[in-house]
Parts: C-alpha cells; structure tokens; sequence
C-alpha cells in the first residue's frame, strides 16, 4: 500500500446546551419531534440567530488543531433537497471556514468550519418518517489535507482528536458511533470519494477495504462511493460528472461575524493543557515512563486523579495502579473514566495504606473493584473487614509457630532441604492470617523458627 | 380623519372601538367584492381584538385598524403571501411587529393581496389580482397592491403594513394615490415576513396622509433579538431638510406629464447624476433578488405544511409535482434564473459580480447623500396600466418597470412615495430618498410637498 494518499472530513456534533439557530435543548426528550420550533423546522418567516456558544466551542477547536483563525466570518447557504433538510438548504459555512491552515499529529487540517445537522429519517416498513430533534444541532466539519498512508494511521488521528475534543469539553464521547466522515483515498488511480461512514470502527474498515479494491482495480476516474457498513464493502454513487451542485449563497439573514483579537486570546486562555503537552510534562515532572505518561494523559479526569493522587502517593506507584489495574477494571466492568464517579480522595487514601506496607496487593485490587461501584472511605472498609497486614511481629510469630506445630511433617521435610515445604507452611500462615500477612515476612519468621 | 385625530377620539371616549371596527370590516368585505383587496377578512380575530380593546382600551394605537400584506405572518389566519402552495397555511407564531401592535391595541383586520411572494410590480402574479381604485381594468402596482388600494378606498380610520423588496411599496402606493415609507433596510424586524430576498425586504407603512405614518413607524421600529439583521441603533431625529437634488436619470422618462408634475411641486433644487444606478441597478437587482428567492422557495415542497398532493413515487418526484402544480410561471422563471445565477461556473459571473456592484452602487448614494439631505425621482415612469396592457409585456420590459424603485432598495436606503396630483384620473407619486435612518427627514419634507388633489 506505498502509494496510498488519503484525506478525510469529520463531522463532529458540539456539545451546546441549545441549538446553533435557535433555543431548543439538544438534548432531553427522546420522543420525536418534541425539541423542536417553527426555526429549526424552517417555517417560513422564522429566522435564524447565531448560538455564541457554538461558535466560541469551534473556535476553541480551530485554536487546539492549531488553524489559522478568520478575522472576518460568514455563513451560507448549501442547497439540496432532502426531506430531512426542512428549509431544502443546509446553514454552513464556504468561502472563509472559521479555522484554516492547521496542523495536528503531523496532519494538516485544510479548514475546520460550523454548520447545522439535519433532521433523522426513520425508516418503518414502506413508510418513511422524519424526527427534527436532531435538526439544528451544531456541528463542526474538519477536513484533512491527504497525509494519511495508512487507514490505520486514520483511525490513530481520530483517537487523538477525540481526545482533544474530551479535554475541549466540547465533545461527549457518547457521540463516537454517531460520528461521520467523507474520505478521500487513492493508491495508483484517480481519487475516490467515499461518502458517510459513521463510526470510528467503520471509518477505519471502509479505508481498509477501498485500499485493498483499488489495489486490484485503480479507479479510471473521479467517483464517489457509498459505504455499506453490512456487507462490509463499497458501491459506486456517482462519478465526477455527475457532481451536485449545491448553489451556494450567502446566508442573508445572518450578518458578518467579526472574530476579534480579544475574543481569541480569550478562547485561547480557556484552553487546558492538552494530552501531549501533559504527556511529556508528566514525563519530566514525575519521571513517569513514556507509555505510562501517555495512557494518563489520554483522559483528562484521569490524568487529573493522577496528579491529585501524585501529591501523596510516590507517582510510579500511582501511575502503575492507575494504568495498569483501574483501566483493567473499568475495561472487566465495560465503564469509562468519564461515567466513573470516583472520589480522588478515596484513592489516595487506599494507594497510602499500600505505600505504607499496610495493605497487600490483592487488598489494593479488591477495594478498587469495589470502589468503582459506589464511594465509601477504604481505611474503614480495611478495618472493617480485618484486612490490615499482620505485621505486630509477636502475632505473626504465634500464628507460625501454631503452623509448624500443626504441620510437624512439613516442617521436617524443609529441615531435610526440601524447599517446597516451606511454600506450603507460608500458604498455611496465609490462609489464616486471610492474607493480610506479608509472605515474604512469613517465610522469614518461618525458616528462623524451624532453625 | 386622520389616524392620530381618531386615536386621540379613542382616549377621550369619544368613538367606539367595536362601531369603528364593525364599520371597517363591512367596508372591507364590500369592497373586496370589486377589488379584490384582501386574501383574507380576518374578521374575528378584529372582533376579539376590539371586544378586548372595547372593555380596557391601552396602547398608542388603541383601536386602530390595521391590514397587512399576506407575506406577514399572523398566527392563525391564513398567511401565504399570495400563493397557492401555502393555501390553508396558518402560523403557529405572529411576526414580531403583528405582535407588537397587537400589544399596542391595534386590531388586525386581514391580508392584503399581493403578487405571489413580492414576485411582481403589478399584483397580477397571483390568484387573487387586485384592481386600481380609480380604474377596474387598471393595476394597482404591486406587489404590495391589495394594501394600496383598501388604503386609498376606505372611509375609516386605517393603516396597511406592507413590504418591498425592490419597489413594492412605493410602486402601488404611487398608482392609488396614497402615501407609504418604506424603511431602512433592518430598522424593522423581518422576523414573521415570508421571505422574498432577505438583504432586500423590507417591512414599511401605507397611510392616506404621510403625516400619519410616524406613529405606526414607532411602534413597528427597532431591534429585534430575533432578527439578526435588525438595527440597534434608532433613526434620527433630525427632521431639517437643508439641500435637496433631482436625480437626472430619473427625469429621462418618456412620459413628459409625470415629469413636468413632479417638478412644478418642488423648487430650490440641484440636479444630480447617478450614472452607475441607471446602468446596472436593474440587472443588480434581479440578480440578488431572485438568487435569494430561488433558495426561500425550495422548502415548499408539500411536506410540512401548505398545499400537497398524495404521496406517490420517490420524494424528487413528489416536490417536483407539487411545485409545478402550485408554483404561478413567474415564480418558476425566477426559482429558475436565480439557481442558474448561483450554480458553480456561473456564480463568479453572476451572483458575486452583482454582489460587489451592489457596493459600488451604495457608494454613489452614500456620495450623493454627503451634500444632499433628499433626492428625488418620480415613483414609477408610467401610469398604472390596463390589465390588458400588463399582458402584452415581455418578463424583461416587466422587469423595467422597477427601474427607479431598485436603486434605493438595493442601498437599503429609506423612502417615501408622497401623492402629488394626478395625470387624468390616475394619481402621480413623487419618490423622496434619505440617508440610512434619515426617515424623519423624508416625512417632514413629503409632508410640506403632499399635493393630494
């Protein structure tokens, strides 16, 4: 696949209270047609008005990929027919995107412009019905420059992108199968479009699977293709004389937006530290290895827990509880970080009993798992449930000599040199200290007393 | 009686809300018999509004009748701008300015006729053709006709709203004698209006006198949140008018009669020359107005609300049908010549030429206007033609029809249309154009040259 050139334009609904001409919420209901106005369903006469929050949360997005921003701004009208498109012209933005000529994972970002989302057709039986909740929704629309090489390399972007639109807030990653894209792929023919893939898994498939056919059979000319999610492969549309035309004017009711110096530098101040700022500072302030660094940095609540924890806790050891056991839970329990409520405090709390020799391993598993579940304070529940290493020496001494003494023969063999035996007294003081006991303190006590 | 005589009779007790109204609406319906005036007698939204008006009276236009253009929404009264593809088509929500008067105490007594979707100079691209006041084979003008010809024939207390895109104000209220303001672009609020061409509408005021149309103005004037493109500054309130020039093209008219009246009413004036709007205002114009409107009209499609016809066939060919069956042929020539002005390999060529030529023509005014407080143009080169007259008409020469109502309506600039006499039986109007928010200038000075015998 050496020769693979591919582009894409990512779709990505903002995460506003109301909708980007009008007041309706864009979330709450679910029954149909109930987040709806005469604006958002194109009654004649209604007017559109600019939601400020869209537009600043596109910005901010624009800023973070590192575009250039437009001083001056303007929408348009795309025109088409659709029965989910209620006035048969789409608000979006042509001439001059908000953002331009940006830069991020070593990808250039042609443009990154606002719109609105159309309404949702049901399809029932033969009858077809239209749900306009969705209708108004704002939406940004990335378009890439063709440096992909890979569909691999596509599906690593749009991880990385997602996770700055996380960290922008400006994004719920409830919306990942919703998410559309348009790419462009080539590999020795002509360059073929393929149209509205939705979903991560199935932007990353659909590529795979038009590299391999173009392979076989280079496209002779410009074509768009549909992608079929069910079979798996990709059927032509249109070629590029048959190209819509979409007519586009300037969206009279809409004035000029002027985005002044003020307002960017102000989104800018509003921008958190990024994923791969925080890696590399992560890296160098708490020595954390490179992998480690990147998997916390990767969500921001996550990265954020870290470092409260890291202020007590020696921050390997944080990194390696954190990376390694709680994704492993959050991934068995099939939750994410976002939806975890989870009190930093009490995993501090846990981490210091461990840090302090007090707690074992298995302890520090269990109450994670259950700490996932609902907050409650560890130290209580360790105490509790009498799960505190045995580490009073004299208690320790009386349980192992109780072991020797009811386990005569084991004891023997170990003076015979034979070393298993004394795995199998550790095991036995194990088993009624309930584990609490540190094995490696065990088979001290045990190997001087058999002496 | 004027308007501000009878709201000041209203304050005092003096006159009947309910008398007037129920006066007024036989009036109406009478009328609309010979003239076809209305679309719609909204008869008992006026009888609510005046029997709540009757009980406690309030508001700065009390008990004023008011119609308005069909193109304005009113909730739940028939609103379809002269079309047959929104028949039966009732909001669910009143324009801003019907809301506003509505809470200023006016009562709204129906739609006026109009060409279908402002798309006309004579109202004769409807269903429902409304007929000169002084002439029944005659046009009113349009596309604001049915507002123009109930304002000049009523004997009650009235005031019409009506919008203009490239004329439609000035041109009918010029051919039945009476007097309207057409605003600056954004000084009232669109919101509620059935778009024709966004940049270009806008919503104005018809009186008899135009001395009665300030205290309309008042109300409907101002920002509107939700509108956009409403201005929040206010007009100005200086009303002296200190130099005023003719426009020399506008002059260069056929009919001698028109000119020669216009002049003989005014003195003290200087002649300017406005030669980029004689050349390309028209084409300007046309090319905005019906780029825009070809985008308005693609919603009506018969599937959310207006006319429609069985679900037949895959959804390309259902708009298709309903469309063409409901659509009259001037709207399909300017959905047609519009898409064409925008479609790409044109578009440079057309649609973005005429919007950069739209500012150099703003800028000659603009220039015009740094010396002069008025200019001034007669309202239509002709008189109202015969209906017979209007059929012979090539789409082009139609179109021409507009050529010195464009010029200020592509500037956004306010102007009046001002009664000065007439020629036979058939009124003569005098346009006076004013600076962006200068309309106290333009009522102050149409007033002291009002000639309405």
């Amino acid at each position: 696949m050496g020769n693979l050139r591919c582009g894409i334009e990512i779709h990505v609904q903002l995460l506003t209270k109301s909708k980007i001409f009008c007041s309706c919420p864009t979330s709450g209901s679910e029954e149909p047609n109930s987040r709806t106005c005469e604006i958002c369903t194109g009654f004649p006469g209604s007017k559109p008005v600019l939601n400020k929050e869209a537009l600043h949360q596109a910005i901010k997005v624009a800023l973070a990929l590192n575009c250039k921003i437009a001083k001056t701004t303007f929408f348009s009208r795309k025109s088409y027919f659709y029965p989910d498109l209620p006035k048969s012209f789409q608000i979006t933005q042509y001439e001059v995107p908000i953002g331009s000529k940006g830069k991020f994972e070593n990808i250039g970002i042609t443009r990154l412009h606002l719109e609105e989302d159309p309404g949702a057709l049901i399809h029932k039986g033969a009858t077809c019905l239209i749900d306009y909740n969705r209708s108004g929704i704002p939406l940004i629309e990335i378009v890439t420059e063709p440096d992909f090489k890979s569909p691999n390399e596509v599906r690593l972007f749009l991880r990385k992108l997602i996770t700055i639109l996380s960290y922008l807030n400006v994004y719920s990653k409830k919306n990942e199968a919703t998410m559309k894209a348009d790419a462009n792929i080539s590999t020795t023919g002509e360059r073929v479009e393929i149209k509205n893939v939705t979903g991560l898994k199935e932007i990353e498939k659909a590529l795979e699977y038009e590299a391999v056919r173009q392979e076989k059979e280079p496209a002779k000319v410009k074509e768009t293709r549909r992608w079929d999610s069910e079979k798996g492969s990709t059927s032509l549309m249109r070629t590029k004389e048959s190209e819509e035309d979409y007519g586009f004017i300037t969206e009279p009711d809409l004035p000029k937006i002027e985005i002044s110096r003020e307002l960017v530098s102000l989104i800018k101040s509003e921008i958190p530290e990024l994923s791969l700022d925080k890696t590399s500072r992560f890296q160098k302030d708490y020595k954390l290895k490179k992998e480690d660094a990147e998997i916390l940095s990767s969500e921001k609540k996550l990265a954020d827990i870290f470092e409260e924890v890291a202020k007590k806790i020696n921050p390997d050891l944080a990194a390696k509880w954190l990376v390694r056991d709680l994704i492993k839970i959050l991934h068995y329990n099939k939750t994410t970080i976002d939806e975890l409520n989870l009190d930093t405090k009490h995993v501090t709390e846990l981490l210091d009993l461990f840090q302090q020799n007090k707690i074992t391993d298995n302890t520090v598993k269990e109450v994670l798992i259950q700490l996932i579940k609902k907050p409650f304070s560890p130290r209580e529940y360790i105490e509790k449930n009498k799960l505190l290493i045995v580490s009073e020496s004299k208690d320790l001494e009386k349980i192992c000599k109780d072991v020797i003494k009811e386990n005569s023969t084991a004891a023997e063999d170990y003076k015979k040199g034979n070393e298993k035996s004394i795995h199998f007294l550790t095991g036995q003081v194990m088993r009624k200290t309930k584990g609490t006991a540190d094995p490696k303190i065990v088979e001290k006590i045990l190997k001087k007393l058999i002496k | 009686m004027i308007i501000q005589h009878y709201l000041k009779d209203v304050k005092k007790g003096n006159i009947s809300i309910k008398k007037t109204v129920k006066s007024i609406l036989r009036e109406a319906k009478t009328l609309n018999r010979k003239y076809n005036c209305f679309n719609v007698i909204s008869e008992d939204l006026a009888l609510e509004l005046s029997e709540a008006q009757e009980r406690n009276s309030k508001g700065r236009l009390a008990g004023l009748p008011i119609s308005i253009k069909d193109c304005i929404c009113v909730k739940n009264v028939e609103s379809r701008a002269g079309s047959l593809i929104l028949k039966d088509y009732k909001p669910p929500f009143n324009a801003t300015i019907i809301q506003k008067l509505i809470d200023e105490g006016a009562i709204i007594i129906g739609k006026t006729s109009q060409d279908e979707f402002g798309f006309g100079g004579f109202s004769t691209n409807t269903d429902n053709i409304p007929k000169n006041p002084f002439d029944l084979d005659t046009s009113c003008g349009g596309s604001s006709g049915g507002s123009a010809c109930f304002t000049q024939l009523t004997k009650n207390p009235h005031a019409s709203i009506s919008e203009s895109t490239g004329g439609s104000i000035a041109n009918p209220s010029s051919f039945c004698g009476v007097a309207s303001l057409t605003p600056t672009y954004g000084l009232v609020s669109r919101y509620g209006l059935i778009d024709y061409a966004n940049s270009l509408d806008k919503i104005g005021v018809m009186t008899k006198t135009t001395q009665e149309i300030n205290p309309i103005l008042d109300i409907i004037a101002g920002k509107d949140e939700k509108d956009s493109t409403s201005l929040s500054i206010k007009r100005n309130s200086d009303n002296k008018v200190k130099k005023i020039a003719i426009i020399k093209e506008a002059f260069e008219i056929e009919n001698k009669e028109i000119k020669d009246l216009i002049l003989s009413n005014i003195k003290d004036y200087d002649v300017i020359s406005l030669p980029l709007n004689k050349k390309y205002s028209i084409p300007t114009y046309y090319i905005i107005a019906m780029s825009e409107a070809s985008t308005n009209l693609a919603k009506y499609c018969g599937l959310r609300y207006g006319a429609t016809l069985p679900l037949k066939g895959n959804f390309d060919t259902f708009f298709s049908k309903v469309r063409s069956e409901y659509f009259q042929k001037e709207s399909k020539r300017r959905i047609i010549l519009g898409t064409f002005a925008r479609m790409s390999g044109f578009r440079d060529a057309y649609y973005l030429k005429a919007m950069k030529v739209r500012t150099l023509l703003i800028n000659e005014y603009k220039k015009a206007f740094k010396k002069y407080d008025i200019l001034i143009s007669p309202t239509m080169p002709i008189l109202p033609p015969k209906f017979s007259e209007i059929n012979k008409l090539t789409p082009l020469q139609n179109y021409q029809m507009d050529a010195l109502t464009v010029g200020p309506n592509l500037a956004g600039l306010p102007h009046t249309s001002v009664p000065t006499g007439f020629i036979g039986k058939f009124p003569v109007g005098t346009m006076l154009i004013s600076n962006h928010l200068d309309e106290e200038k333009l009522l102050n000075f149409g007033e002291q040259i009002e000639n309405r015998d």
